[in-house]
């Protein structure tokens, strides 16, 4: 399976930028600083379980419903 | 009414404190931000500046060398008063021990209690953060992670220094002076306001990846698998035991947007690690970079920002590593005469926060 990486990073990103462009740099900054590098994951990388498991701990501190 | 500077020489803080608040007047504060090289006596400076401006919040720290409009000095004390025309709000808190989550998360209560709100729901594009913290605490990274989490509020800032001692350095709010803490301030600004991170690099296009870290110690023990330093020297196409020598003009780049976050290299370890000024995270691949030319780049990137529009007050985070270069190259003066036209202060700092925690970078606050 592949993709699910990225989608789960498209959509915290999402919810957390609330449309605005300036926040959704700010939230790809965040990710990148506590370990997800969200320019190194497109529709075609392998759904890493390690990854996944990261993104879900960061959305949950970040109050984000997946 | 604008936003102004004052400096002093004096290594007296009674004397010191006097000619800045002499220097600021008539301005009545609502923020005063100071930094101060640690030759001064930081807790009687802060109170000084305390009883002269009673009705501010005033927040400060100790340095690495200090900059004021038009100025690189050293041994010396910055000030910057902002009106209530530039900053309407504000709030100050501080955290008594940098390595305790629950010191931090008091500190956040108390600017939540003091705004009103909590800060998950407070507007980054009103409100912005400043924090002032430890420098030789190694805890920037975790404090900012918990800042990011909690609000979407940029926390911008630097690390206190103590002029190279790596001894001790001190941060201060409202009078008083404190040791292994940090200061946060959340300003709610009365005119619009921006940021400014600019560093002096281009990237070479060689990715070192690193394999095996230490992040308690900060130390990149592998990238690629091998051992670290052997990895980063083979990248630059030096001997080994050159490498430290190129750490200053080759460190290394968490890439962003096309943009990097500095990671600059310290040390080579004993086992071939290399230790840093701020924390790797294993897996995330970095660039190695290129210095370009810091005067240059920087007098381009503050035209930017100006086209836009006049710039009232810059409060610049200026890493310590850029001070160094600057001095090795001469260009201290130059470097000062970039913000000329503008009230600026800043530091010289043991690291810069803007986001998260960067290395050889200029982090602004413009407020235009």
């Amino acid at each position: 399976m592949s993709g699910k990486i990225k989608a789960t990073i498209d959509q915290i990103v999402r919810v957390r930028a609330n449309g605005d462009n300036v926040r959704a740099m700010m939230t790809a900054t965040k990710l990148l600083l506590k370990g997800v590098d969200p320019e190194a994951y497109t529709a075609a990388s392998p759904d890493d379980p390690v990854v996944i498991a990261k993104l879900r701990t960061i959305a949950a501190e970040w109050g984000i419903k997946l | 009414m604008q936003s102004r500077t004052a400096f002093s020489l004096a290594h007296d803080p009674e004397v010191a404190a006097a000619a800045i608040v002499a220097g600021l007047a008539p301005i009545r504060p609502r923020l005063l931000v100071y930094f101060a090289s640690p030759v001064l006596d930081h807790a009687e400076l802060s109170a000084r500046f305390k009883a002269a401006f009673p009705a501010a919040d005033c927040i400060g720290c100790t340095t690495a060398g200090e900059l004021v409009s038009g100025q690189m000095l050293k041994k010396s004390v910055v000030a910057m008063a902002l009106p209530v025309e530039t900053v309407a709000e504000a709030a100050v808190a501080v955290v008594r021990d940098v390595r305790s989550g629950d010191a931090l998360a008091e500190a956040i209560r108390s600017l939540e209690a003091t705004i009103g709100h909590p800060l998950r729901t407070v507007d980054p594009a009103r409100y912005v953060g400043l924090i002032l913290i430890d420098g030789m605490s190694g805890m920037e990274e975790s404090v900012m992670e918990t800042l990011g989490d909690v609000t979407d509020v940029v926390f911008i800032g630097g690390s206190a220094g103590d002029d190279l001692a790596f001894r001790s350095t001190r941060v201060s709010a409202n009078g008083e002076s404190y040791e292994h803490a940090a200061v946060l301030a959340l300003l709610r600004p009365a005119r619009p306001f921006e940021f400014l991170k600019t560093q002096s690099f281009v990237n070479l296009e060689k990715r070192l990846t690193p394999t095996k870290v230490d992040e308690a110690t900060r130390t990149v023990l592998e990238f690629n698998g091998r051992a670290a330093a052997d990895a980063y020297a083979e990248a630059l196409g030096v001997p080994r035991e050159d490498l430290a020598t190129r750490f200053m003009s080759n460190p290394l780049g968490l890439m962003t947007g096309g943009r990097p976050y500095v990671r600059s290299p310290r040390v080579v370890t004993e086992s071939g690690g290399i230790a840093f000024y701020c924390g790797i995270r294993e897996g995330i691949e970095l660039s190695v970079l290129q210095s370009t030319q810091i005067v240059e780049d920087t007098t381009r990137a503050l035209a930017n920002e100006c086209a836009n529009g006049p710039v009232s007050a810059i409060i610049n985070f200026h890493c310590i590593l850029r001070t160094l270069e600057l001095e090795q190259e001469g260009q201290t003066e130059a470097y000062g005469r970039v913000f000329a036209d503008v009230a600026m202060v800043g530091f010289s700092t043991y690291g810069e926060q803007f986001v998260g925690h960067i290395n050889q970078t200029a982090a602004m606050l413009l407020i235009r």
